[in-house]
């Protein structure tokens, strides 16, 4: 008779394991405590105001280097009335990144995507009264340009003509106080392949079609750009290029031991191998070939391989609470066709996400300044899809919730037995149940700390100090830690549970004992006995 | 042009007649102060020729054009921000552009107004720098110092170079600093001064926050901070000026070290604390017109007849009484203007009232 390692491993080495991959959790943290930086940083660019001389919309205008232009503050404008149709011809520009340190910098590659946020600097005037939301329309051109190019060789990346909406209060209604207005995000690219960007706006304006006329006096935009650190990427991509082998040689090893068996593998065996493919891949490091090749659906693939790991996890544990309570009938157990009602409530979720994701960041692909919540009809299908997301999550922690306190109540009812098991078997017994437990506070303690981290990140930003020379870059080890603690949860996972070929003392065939005959195995002799012992135990308990 | 020249060069006669004490870096802020520049010569020579700076500006103002842009356009923030807080006041900010004192005497008396304009200006070309920062306009700005990396391409891919106002700060302390010294009671006052309006810009920055995390979802999130307008600057370091502290110094020894220090003049008075104004003497009188201390006096100006604040006729006129005129005026009203430089107006005529000081 065979069971999993969890339940035949002495608790000395149980403790050893748990003891090393304790360590392996916090050297995950310290690593994005100390090492890595911030992952992502942000910069404002303040516009310069360009003219256009003519009406080329074709032109690139850029302020640094030869051929560029000087910012003309719009103030100088203000009072020209002969000028019409100024509006038109005024082209915000911000070349980035700018300069720091006397140094002319350019993107890494490493630093992988770019979000760019618009805020407006409209100041108050009582003639000129905005109202609390204001559609503006934005011409906005983003062009690149790499080392060791003229400066004037930008090159288009995409341009396109895009209606935002600004919601604009004021508090202290005195001329030349600016607008408190809501930022509004412009374009996302979910990679940094060339050296430099230029990002050239104009608000036309246009009579007949009522365009950019509710705007008030704007002073000044600035852009905030953001980006993923390079330290981050490495420190990142080195854990991910860590974790792969690993986790891809336990389930090597893993399998194996499935395969020696006579039986063919077991659901949950399968659910763990999936759980192990969905992980790893999570942890292929293609942000290697970022560094090569132009792959502006990282995002978009980071997001899809996120939530194949998530459908991954949260059908494992349905399964895995499945799978130590089943009642009766155990010849359909080994299916997973059983846990459908369970598990549509994960795919459904997942999907809604996944439509949601594909709807926003894969029409990026194609135009990064599109945003599905710009328009109501794609602000509502947004929200319908997240909302479905939410239903989902809810009716899955319901049903998980039913299945885990279904398992606990199936365990104490077997424990009040115990003390009628002889010596060995309910030592044993105790041993598994303890173990189960053990698991299971595993996952709640990992479940607990990922929400606690963070809800602590949340409130207390950014750097934690602990003394003048120690500074714990608090979200990068957050990020890390948590990282670090899934792939260790299901290399632990991976670990326990493959099949033991350990055997176990022979007194159970000793059908001499009476004593414990009423919570014998009601096994068939016929039927292949390797599935998790713990299982037959709570089907067991089930039937009792 | 050739006015403007032989008016500048009269100044600068003036100014060497005045010491180069008094002559100060305000003087970039006056319409026109960057006439006198030749194009001809170097920058860096133009900059050595601005003998209202002082040594350690000028290096400044060398490094790069964009620097003195920079300057002046937080001279002439400053400047027009004292005018408009100060507008209805006895002292209104008045500049004089042919001498070389831009506030005229004003500034030879450690008053609250001295102490007002130091902050102001302080705050102005941090204000200005920052902005020329984010313009990408300046090369010299830092880099965020908190990333552990030693040169700035490796910082920047390492950790990124985020930076607020600190090099602003940093460089209004660098040359707005430079000219004082700890030594003199009125160089301390100043040095205080000129660090409050400093942070007066660091305590008014609104923090913005986006998410961008898995689908946009709030687990990975960035902040920044925000300046806020000029004009908000203006009217905290007005409510300052309002509520400044009258001090003196304070030299105990300690130990070995004498160290000077400001002290409320009394006990009763809450010490200063570092955004607060200070000041060591009263305010002279702006009633009457003054030459040797440079006030134009009130006679002349406008004032309201119905207003019981500063701007009404009673306290602007120091009790002397006005005169009133009827005047017809032709305005522009009803404005409506479309962004950027599009303004349609009517003319209006408006009758009314005019009030000015005896």
């Amino acid at each position: 008779m065979q069971g999993t390692i969890v339940e035949n491993l002495s608790g000395r080495k149980l403790s050893v394991l748990v003891a090393l991959l304790l360590i392996a959790q916090v050297v995950c943290f310290l690593i994005g405590g100390l090492i890595a930086p911030t992952p992502s940083s942000a910069y404002n660019v303040l516009g310069s105001n360009c003219v256009d001389p003519g009406n080329n919309t074709q032109k690139w205008f850029y302020t640094r280097g030869e051929g560029s232009c000087k910012n003309r503050e719009l103030t100088n404008y203000r009072d020209a009335e002969s000028m019409l149709e100024m509006a038109n011809r005024v082209v915000f520009v911000f070349q980035i990144p700018i300069p720091r340190e006397n140094v002319i910098l350019d993107y890494s590659r490493w630093q992988q995507n770019l979000i760019g946020v618009l805020q407006f600097d409209i100041a108050y005037h009582s003639e000129n009264e905005m109202k609390p939301r204001t559609t503006i329309t934005i011409d906005a051109k983003l062009g690149y340009r790499n080392k060791g190019d003229p400066d004037d060789a930008w090159k288009p990346y995409a341009s396109s003509v895009e209606e935002r909406s600004l919601d604009c209060v004021i508090d202290s209604k005195k001329s030349d106080y600016f607008y408190n207005c809501s930022i509004v995000p412009l374009f996302e690219l979910g990679s940094l392949h060339h050296d430099y960007y230029l990002l050239n706006i104009r608000l036309p304006v246009d009579h007949f079609k009522h365009m950019n006329e509710g705007l008030g006096q704007l002073e000044s935009i600035y852009l905030i750009t953001i980006n993923q650190n390079g330290g981050f990427t490495k420190v990142w991509v080195s854990l991910k290029t860590v974790f792969f082998p690993f986790i891809i040689g336990i389930m090597i090893w893993f399998w194996k031991r499935v395969h020696q068996l006579a039986r063919p593998p077991a659901l949950l065996e399968y659910m763990l191998i999936f759980l192990g493919g969905a992980l790893t891949l999570l942890n292929a490091p293609l942000e290697y070939l970022t560094l090569y090749f132009d792959m502006p659906f990282m995002l978009l693939l980071g997001d899809i391989k996120q939530g194949i790991f998530y459908a991954a996890l949260l059908s494992f544990w349905l399964v895995f609470a499945g799978e130590h309570m089943m009642v009766q009938e155990d010849n359909r157990h080994n299916h997973l066709r059983v846990y459908w009602k369970h598990l549509s409530a994960v795919g459904v979720g997942c999907l809604s996400l996944f439509i949601f994701d594909m709807c926003e960041r894969g029409i990026q692909l194609r135009n990064p300044f599109y945003s599905i919540w710009v328009t109501d009809i794609g602000t509502n299908l947004a929200l319908t899809f997240i909302i479905l997301a939410g239903i989902s999550a809810g009716v899955y922690f319901l049903f998980l919730s039913y299945m885990i306190w279904k398992v606990f109540q199936n365990i104490s009812a077997k424990r009040s037995v115990l003390p009628g098991m002889s010596a060995v078997r309910r030592l044993h017994y105790e041993g598994v149940i303890y173990r189960f437990k053990f698991l299971m506070l595993a996952t709640l303690l990992c479940a607990a700390m990922t929400v606690v981290g963070f809800i602590l990140g949340q409130v207390a930003e950014g750097r934690w100090k602990w003394d003048e020379s120690l500074e714990i870059e608090y979200t990068s080890a957050f990020f890390t830690g948590v990282y670090g603690m899934w792939n260790i949860y299901i290399f632990a996972l991976l670990c326990l549970y493959a099949p033991s070929h350990k055997k176990w003392p022979v007194e159970s065939e000793s059908h001499s004992n009476s004593v414990s005959e009423e919570i014998e195995f009601s096994r068939l002799p016929t039927e292949p006995s390797e599935i998790s012992s713990l299982a037959s135990f709570a089907r067991k308990a089930a039937l009792d | 042009m050739t006015a403007h020249r032989s008016t500048w060069a009269a100044t600068f006669a003036v100014m060497l007649l005045l010491e180069s004490t008094v002559a100060n870096w305000w003087m970039l802020g006056m319409h026109g102060s960057s006439a006198d520049l030749n194009p001809l010569s170097s920058h860096r020579d133009n900059c050595l020729k601005l003998n209202y700076l002082a040594e350690r500006q000028q290096q400044l103002c060398g490094l790069s054009e964009n620097v003195l842009t920079a300057i002046s356009t937080g001279a002439r923030l400053s400047i027009d921000e004292c005018q408009h807080q100060f507008r209805n006041s006895r002292w209104n900010c008045s500049t004089f552009n042919n001498s070389g004192n831009v506030f005229g005497g004003v500034l030879s008396v450690h008053s609250r107004e001295t102490a007002f304009i130091y902050a102001i200006s302080a705050a102005g070309v941090a204000y200005a720098v920052t902005r020329a920062c984010s313009r990408g306009e300046l090369n010299e700005c830092s880099c965020d110092s908190r990333v552990r990396v030693r040169k700035t391409k490796k910082k920047w891919q390492w950790g990124g170079c985020s930076e607020d106002i600190r090099f602003g700060e940093k460089f209004s302390r660098d040359f707005v600093d430079s000219k004082e010294t700890g030594d003199s009671p009125g160089g301390l006052m100043n040095l205080h001064n000129n660090e409050a309006g400093r942070r007066s810009i660091r305590s008014r920055m609104e923090r913005v926050c986006k998410c961008h995390g898995m689908s946009g979802s709030c687990s990975v999130r960035v902040c920044w901070r925000k300046l806020p307008p000029f004009r908000v600057l203006g009217e905290a370091l007005a409510q300052a000026y309002e509520g400044a502290t009258q001090v003196r110094l304070s030299d105990k020894r300690r130990r070995h070290t004498k160290s000077k220090r400001l002290r409320a003049v009394s006990r009763e008075i809450k010490p200063p604390n570092r955004t607060d104004l200070v000041y060591l003497e009263e305010s002279p009188d702006y009633c009457e017109r003054n030459d040797t201390m440079g006030i134009p006096g009130t006679k002349g100006r406008v004032c309201n007849r119905t207003s019981p604040g500063l701007d009404g006729c009673r306290l602007l006129c120091c009790g002397r009484g006005h005169n009133t005129r009827m005047k017809e005026v032709e305005e522009k009203c009803q404005c409506k203007f479309v962004w950027c430089c599009k303004v349609q107006c009517q003319t209006c005529r408006v009758r009314g009232e005019e009030h000015t000081c005896k």
